[in-house]
């Protein structure tokens, strides 16, 4: 008896926190959420990993204030976004990296791009060395040197960590820190920015690189040259290894994509940008 | 209508139908043989770069002999530290141990073929790897040791069950024979069993390297994935389906890309072999559980 | 010496299964300790409101509950497919086709039994990508794509439990049907399949729990991260399996770390679950037969 009786009021409660949800509980939608008014469907998101909590934070508050949007983020790194966006199997692909020569011959695609982010190499937070030179960097990744006592550190062999194929992070920082010059077959390879922090953060010997808008205090970033690694100096130029965030569609985008790349360029896509820890710029 | 040869229109059709999804199932398999060969037509055109022994994609190298390597060694390992223990726990479960815990124990085995691999490298990722770099002065815990052990655990399951569906095969009859020699059960399995099991045993383990050369998770997430021969069990490495899972991600017209469906093959290839062996060898006599054992 | 081999063999017998028992434990503790502080109304459905997230009228995000839905979706989705194939190929390779070709099939099945999930992904990947350039210019990698690539894998493991389920049967009832005038065909389904039943059903038990598993297949055709529940065959969807293999590389906090191990455990507790209803029906069909 007292069983249905239970049952029964766990339906009305239930029914009782559906109905809620038609009047759309907190606040109204902010002015910059409403060019979606009236749009339905689902945008599909993949490739950049140093994008994703930007593209996470946007697509919970555009799915919370209209229900009917669908927007499915996945990783990947950049080689996958330019890559599926090409082929059409997302609408959005993001990439930190621009659009090679080569891909944009085979795939018409349109960049976005919307923030600034540097690439820092990183350590341990108990790792005393937070300070290499260019050519201490190099020697480093390419696994001429293996201790950390060459680099002024304790006496501790380096674990190296580097990035899958796919990675823009890794295409920038092979670039522009490494000169295209060597790396050592020995690193190990994480999947995506998220994994290095992970790896980084409980690998006491760990030396990796990763997106600077990433790092908090779980790891800590290494300066260059007597640089800070940090997003003001990637910002005023001082700091080199840097890159901007894009956003890729192929020719022109559907109208829900549209409205996405344009929140992420409002106000208020702009404050999600700067709050997951890169600089936006002014308009997408 | 005599009931042996007649048959309704409708019974015909029946019989159709499941040849049919015979014919489907079987289908299958050559499908992705062709198209798995078809996908990797431009490796084998560039078979000189694709089987080197250098990886370094950004330079132009894309060999995957180092992930061959990675595969056999990883496979190799698992299984040498999984076969003593499997006939260990077979030897245990057959009279060995007391009836009731031998039970539990093959119970347990059951159970354990059907904890995912997701679940035995999450776990290992989080406490065995952070184990094994504060143990050992070198490398960083993503190794051949830590990826051959989950591995091991991985396959146990499945050399059991082959084992111990092979000495329940031998039958009654040996065992009988045995007791009215006066050899104690326990001593049987020992001295009778497991001299006259070769067969057995090596089919279990062809069964189990297939199963340990095709899992993904626990290579993905446990061998550091770094694109080299592993000169130490500290060392990390990587396997073919690790690398078909990391490269996947890039540029369709690459070589990359090739190399991966020419790994793909490769897998396809030596599983196809495995089972063939395990077939000769006479799986037939535990086929549920081989086909419970197969390869993922 | 020969006592002394003998009482090696007999340790080393104790000792491996100790270590079974005790690893099996210390697994299976692990995974409830740590997986606990996550255990709580946020686990499921995160910062939405339960009745709304059940309802879809809600996105969920930070809980497992569309992983969850997703995995179910999969798995169905991917019986409704291998289920109808593999039972009837089972009953056809046990009770009518001819020996040498069942011997052919037999291989065949053996052979898909043996083919590596992450190359079943690989396939699905390539025929996605092989459909766009030619039939399907707009297909995509979606739940539908994850489900056929699933069928397949556990395609082997349907077939093979049919047709053992039909060979144990025993000789006394083949007799029944042909004794009492039926035909071939009607003796397959009215005293055959029936009495089989338990021991397909099993088969059916063992490919679910298998298809939940699954992580390499769906990682490669269409499971991503965030995309709430499922919505379509065509979408892209989280399923258990993906979620724990994404937190395992990249957790954020302590509390999406716990999250991974609940998210374990709740994964081991359907396909162990799985497994032993496939045991039970399976030996309950064999008792039946012996008795």
């Amino acid at each position: 008896m007292s069983c249905v009786r239970t049952t029964s009021l766990l339906l009305v409660v239930l029914a009782l926190a559906a109905c809620g949800s038609d009047k759309r509980a907190g606040p109204a939608p902010s002015p910059d959420l409403l060019p979606f008014e009236g749009l339905e469907g689902t945008l599909d998101i993949a490739g950049g990993t140093a994008h994703i909590p930007v593209m996470e934070e946007a697509a919970k508050r555009i799915m919370t204030a209209f229900p009917r949007i669908r927007i499915t983020v996945g990783g990947g790194g950049s080689g996958i976004g330019i890559q599926k966006v090409g082929e059409g199997l997302i609408d959005i692909g993001n990439a930190g990296r621009p659009v090679k020569a080569k891909e944009q011959a085979k795939f018409e695609l349109t960049s976005y791009p919307f923030a600034i982010d540097g690439v820092a190499v990183v350590v341990h937070p108990s790792n005393s060395v937070r300070e290499l030179t260019t050519q201490q960097a190099r020697d480093a990744f390419a696994g001429k040197i293996t201790n950390w006592k060459d680099l002024g550190g304790a006496d501790a062999e380096i674990h190296l960590y580097g990035r899958d194929e796919a990675s823009g992070t890794r295409a920038v920082f092979w670039k522009k820190l490494l000169a295209k010059g060597a790396v050592a077959t020995s690193a190990n390879v994480v999947k995506s920015n998220g994994a290095m922090k992970t790896a980084i953060s409980k690998d006491e010997h760990g030396l990796g690189y990763m997106s600077i808008g990433r790092i908090d205090d779980t790891l800590a970033a290494v300066g260059l040259d007597g640089v800070a690694a940090t997003q003001e100096t990637a910002t005023d130029g001082t700091y080199v290894v840097t890159r901007r965030l894009f956003m890729n569609t192929r020719g022109k985008p559907s109208e829900l994509a549209q409205a996405f790349i344009d929140y992420i360029g409002s106000p208020e896509g702009r404050a999600i940008v700067a709050a997951q820890g890169y600089i936006p710029l002014a308009t997408p | 209508m005599s009931p042996t040869s007649g048959r309704t229109r409708g019974e015909r059709t029946a019989e159709l139908l499941l040849a049919g999804a015979a014919a489907v199932s079987a289908a299958a398999v050559l499908g992705i043989l062709v198209f798995l060969a078809i996908l990797a037509a431009p490796a084998w055109q560039g078979a000189a770069h694709v089987f080197t022994w250098d990886w370094r994609p950004f330079h132009g190298h894309y060999g995957i002999l180092p992930m061959v390597v990675g595969s056999l060694l990883l496979a190799l390992t698992a299984l040498l530290l999984a076969l003593p223990v499997a006939i260990g726990i077979a030897a245990f479960a057959h009279g060995l141990g007391p009836r009731r815990l031998a039970r539990i124990v093959l119970a347990a085995v059951h159970a354990m073929t059907g904890i995912p691999t997701i679940v035995y490298a999450f776990v290992s990722a989080m406490l065995l790897v952070p184990f094994v770099r504060e143990v050992f002065v070198h490398g960083s815990g993503y190794s051949l040791l830590s990826a051959a052990l989950v591995l091991s655990v991985l396959i146990l399951p499945t050399i059991v069950l082959v084992v111990h569906a092979h000495w329940h095969s031998m039958g009654k009859e040996l065992e009988r024979t045995c007791a009215a020699l006066g050899i104690p059960r326990g001593r049987a399995v020992l001295r009778v069993l497991l001299p006259l099991s070769r067969r057995g045993l090596l089919t279990a383990a062809v069964l189990g390297f297939a199963r340990a050369l095709g899992d993904t998770m626990i290579a993905l997430l446990l061998s550091g994935n770094a694109a080299q021969v592993p000169g130490s069990a500290l060392d990390g490495f990587r396997t073919l389906t690790a690398h078909i899972a990391l490269v996947v991600a890039t540029d369709t017209q690459d070589a990359a890309y090739a190399s991966i469906f020419a790994a793909g093959l490769i897998l396809l290839l030596v599983a196809a072999a495995a089972s063939l062996t395990a077939r000769r060898l006479g799986a037939g006599n535990g086929r549920t559980e081989a086909a419970r054992a197969a390869p993922r | 010496m020969r006592r002394l081999g003998d009482r090696v063999g007999m340790a080393w017998a104790w000792g491996s299964s100790l270590c079974l028992l005790l690893g099996l434990g210390t697994l299976l503790v692990v995974l409830v300790t740590r997986g606990a502080p996550a255990v709580g109304p946020g686990l499921l459905f995160g910062d939405t409101a339960p009745g709304d997230a059940v309802l879809g009228r809600a996105p969920v995000f930070d809980g497992i509950w569309p992983a969850l839905m997703g995995t179910l979706a999969l798995v169905a989705l991917a019986c409704l497919v291998a289920v109808p194939i593999g039972v009837a190929s089972g009953i056809y390779l046990a009770e009518i086709a001819p020996r040498r070709r069942r011997a052919l099939l037999d291989i065949g099945v053996d052979m898909l039994a043996g083919v590596p999930s992450v190359v079943m992904g690989l396939f699905g990947f390539g025929l996605i990508l092989l459909m766009r350039r030619t039939l399907a210019p707009s297909a995509t990698t979606g739940l539908w794509l994850s489900a056929l690539c699933i069928a397949l894998l556990v395609l082997p493991y349907l077939i093979r439990t049919t047709q053992t389920a039909l060979d144990a049967l025993p000789e006394s009832l083949r007799l029944v049907g042909p004794g009492l005038g039926f035909t071939r065909w009607q003796n397959l389904r009215h005293v055959l399949l029936p009495a089989a039943g338990r021991g397909i059903l099993g088969g059916v038990m063992l490919a679910v729990g298998r298809a939940a598993e699954d992580t390499a297949v769906i990682m490669l055709t269409g499971a991503v991260w965030n995309a709430g529940l499922p919505a379509g065959l065509g979408e892209k969807f989280e399923a258990l399996s993906f979620r724990i293999y994404v937190l395992a590389a990249e957790y954020r906090d302590d509390m999406q770390l716990a999250q991974g191990f609940a998210c374990a455990f709740a994964l081991l507790l359907l396909t162990c679950g799985l497994l032993a209803s496939a045991h039970l029906l399976q030996r309950s069909l064999e008792r039946r037969w012996k008795a």
